[in-house]
């Protein structure tokens, strides 16, 4: 429904109510949005920072001309499914036994939660430690048990699986908590309604549970691969700026690395907006296809 | 700078604040890395600290980006006179302007030893890797080496850049173009490789901070580090040594640290009495007393003539075998270039460490990284 003057006059004070953060989203979000949309255009650099003009879309197609690009997707791709898959099963997995009447379970929550409330730049440094080859917790307990010594942290999928051990110890928090409140949302008399028609526990899961959480599940796993998608933190810090050889990146990393350290603000402009782009068209049709806003009940 | 460091600034800093009680003075601290991009950004801006403290291979961008002032114009001829030109110039002048005070020269690799391990540090290659098999040690005999003889970060291309020299190599000509695919890069980061995958007297995988804890904890004797960590050995207890870095034995040169003065630039942005005051904080900072104060507790080299020729820097074991190492180290360029041939050797030398490349590829590979990334740079 188009939003006209009558409406606006009549809605006054909601309106000033909301003007406040509508402001402050104009200049922290919004215009730095289309500022960024005007850079990706433009040949900003190190050396045209201040002199900088509109040169067209050759930033754009530098972008997808480069190989740069094809291998940091791929690996961006493979590093937020793998996440998302480990953040997800762990943390169901988890919920459902918290939700189950066990002994000290405010005792385990609590525990489970740790990692998340722990910040991610100590913990990346800790696990960057830790993954040390010679020196490293990690590894000493790989030879300790298996007697293997992993370069973790010198070679190239080392570095990403670090980056990845990480990332899930870091996440599943999150997805426990969410799984858990839905569990907790289900009416006892569903199961107790199943148990009567005798259906297995893997029934149960099947029709009852999986349905009914499925509506607070679908957000934050959208979310949940949004936030990993872009989760420069971990990565950055635990390869240390994407070493070996600038090849533990994401896209964002890689972004940050051009923008940042090489100053190509207008090529890190566009690369950032061929993101934008790609999240936006997945979270679109991931939230329409999973019918993920629709009412259950 | 380091913790003591910034305790020592923190304390200057409040001193000179008396002076002007209704003015407010703080530092903030970053690594080199984020403090460049966040004064870039925040002076870009209009804003930003009014004097970054930084070493001179900042000033080129700095320079081009245009967020630093030019100081000839409001420093007086003689306070500049005051500052050394030899073995290196402390102040910094790019394109015929001058846009750094040093408070302090040098910023250079040394090799540090702790004394209890090496009774006679090595001066050539040769003699690094025989003393080097005495003091690499299996301590609890797992068949793995406790003890190194040396740790240094040498994963990252300033901590090779000495060998490199060393071997009569550089890696920018004087028309600022990247000379990285020579023979010099190429027998550097062999000679590197071998000491940890041959001669196996260094850890296989050495960063800064842990080439920094094994030398701490009495796990490598040897350490190639700068000035800005002596005062931490120190502190810690450790009786330090300090002399060159080995020198080549087939080329006969000594390894060649770039060398760069460390010192204050002023934001662009500064006008009227806020420009004067950080003026007069500048001068301040860069005083003799003060520079004196740093040299005492970290033995950094003073920038100033009559710091420099101090008795307590004269009488300064550290601080002379540190000058020692400077009289041979190489003048690090203040021009923007440099910035990308760290970018460009960073990838493929580190390769080199994670066999996937050999030092051959690397060097071509870093050298057309570099030319790359000055042209895409200066298109």
């Amino acid at each position: 429904m188009a939003v006209g003057v009558g409406d606006i006059h009549n809605n006054r004070l909601a309106y000033l109510y909301t003007l406040p953060a509508l402001i402050v989203m104009g200049m922290v979000v919004i215009y730095p949005f289309f500022y960024n949309i005007v850079l990706s255009f433009s040949n900003m650099n190190l050396i045209h920072f201040k002199n900088w003009r509109i040169t067209g879309i050759s930033n754009y197609t530098g972008v997808f001309k480069e190989s740069t690009f094809w291998y940091f997707l791929v690996k961006t791709v493979l590093w937020t499914a793998v996440n998302v898959v480990f953040h997800v099963t762990i943390g169901i997995f988890l919920a459902l036994i918290l939700n189950k009447d066990i002994k000290g379970k405010s005792f385990f929550r609590t525990l489970l939660i740790l990692p998340w409330a722990v910040p991610q730049y100590i913990t990346a440094l800790t696990w960057r430690g830790m993954f040390d080859t010679e020196y490293g917790a990690v590894s000493l307990t790989l030879v300790k048990l298996f007697g293997i010594q992993i370069p973790w942290l010198t070679t190239e999928w080392g570095a990403f699986a670090a980056c990845i051990i990480t990332n899930v110890w870091l996440g599943f928090p999150f997805m426990m908590i969410v799984a858990l409140g839905g569990l907790q949302s289900i009416p006892d008399e569903l199961y107790e309604a199943a148990d009567i028609d005798g259906a297995s526990w893997w029934h149960k899961l099947k029709n009852i549970t999986i349905p009914l959480i499925k509506p607070v599940m679908i957000p934050a796993i959208t979310l949940g691969i949004i936030w990993t998608f872009n989760n420069f933190n971990i990565v950055w810090l635990v390869s240390n700026g994407g070493e070996p050889a600038d090849k533990t990146h994401i896209l964002v990393s890689w972004i940050y690395k051009s923008g940042f350290r090489y100053f190509r603000m207008a090529y890190a402009a566009a690369f950032s907006m061929i993101i934008f782009s790609i999240l936006l068209i997945f979270s679109w049709n991931f939230i329409k296809r999973t019918k993920a806003v629709e009412a259950v009940y | 700078m380091r913790p003591l460091g910034t305790k020592i600034l923190q304390h200057k800093i409040e001193q000179f604040s008396k002076k002007y009680p209704d003015w407010q003075f703080r530092q903030l601290f970053y690594e080199p890395e984020t403090a460049r991009t966040n004064y870039i950004i925040s002076a870009m801006g209009g804003s930003g600290p009014a004097l970054f403290w930084g070493a001179s291979d900042n000033i080129g961008p700095f320079v081009e980006l245009e967020v630093i002032k030019q100081l000839d114009t409001l420093i007086d001829k003689s306070v500049l006179e005051q500052f050394i030109t030899e073995p290196f110039p402390a102040n910094t002048w790019f394109q015929q302007h001058l846009y750094q005070i040093a408070d302090r020269v040098g910023n250079h690799l040394c090799l540090v030893y702790n004394k209890k391990l090496v009774a006679n540090p090595p001066q050539t290659l040769n003699e690094l890797k025989e003393i080097g098999k005495q003091l690499t040690k299996d301590l609890d005999k797992d068949g793995k080496a406790d003890r190194y003889a040396l740790a240094w970060n040498y994963t990252e291309p300033f901590f090779a850049v000495p060998f490199i020299n060393g071997y009569g190599g550089q890696i920018l000509d004087d028309n600022n173009r990247p000379t990285l695919n020579t023979e010099a890069t190429i027998k550097a980061a062999q000679l590197i490789y071998d000491l940890a995958n041959k001669d196996r007297i260094i850890p296989i995988e050495c960063n800064y901070e842990t080439s920094n804890a094994l030398f701490l904890d009495g796990y490598a004797a040897m350490i190639i580090n700068g000035p800005w960590s002596w005062g931490t050995y120190i502190e810690n207890g450790i009786d330090i040594g300090i002399t060159r870095i080995p020198m080549i034995d087939e080329t006969g040169r000594w390894s060649s640290p770039m060398v760069s003065p460390l010192g204050y630039s002023v934001n662009i942005n500064l006008q009227g009495e806020k420009l004067k005051i950080t003026l007069e904080l500048l001068q301040f900072l860069t005083s003799k007393k003060v520079e004196l104060e740093f040299t005492r507790a970290m033995g950094t080299i003073p920038s100033r003539k009559d710091a420099f020729q101090d008795s307590s820097v004269i009488q300064n074991e550290i601080i002379q075998s540190s000058i020692y190492q400077m009289e041979v180290g190489t003048l690090m360029p203040v021009v923007t270039e440099l910035r990308w041939i760290w970018d460009a050797m960073r990838p493929s030398y580190q390769s080199i460490f994670t066999g996937q490349v050999t030092p051959i590829q690397a060097a071509k590979d870093m050298q057309h990284l570099a030319e790359k990334l000055i042209r895409e740079n200066r298109e």
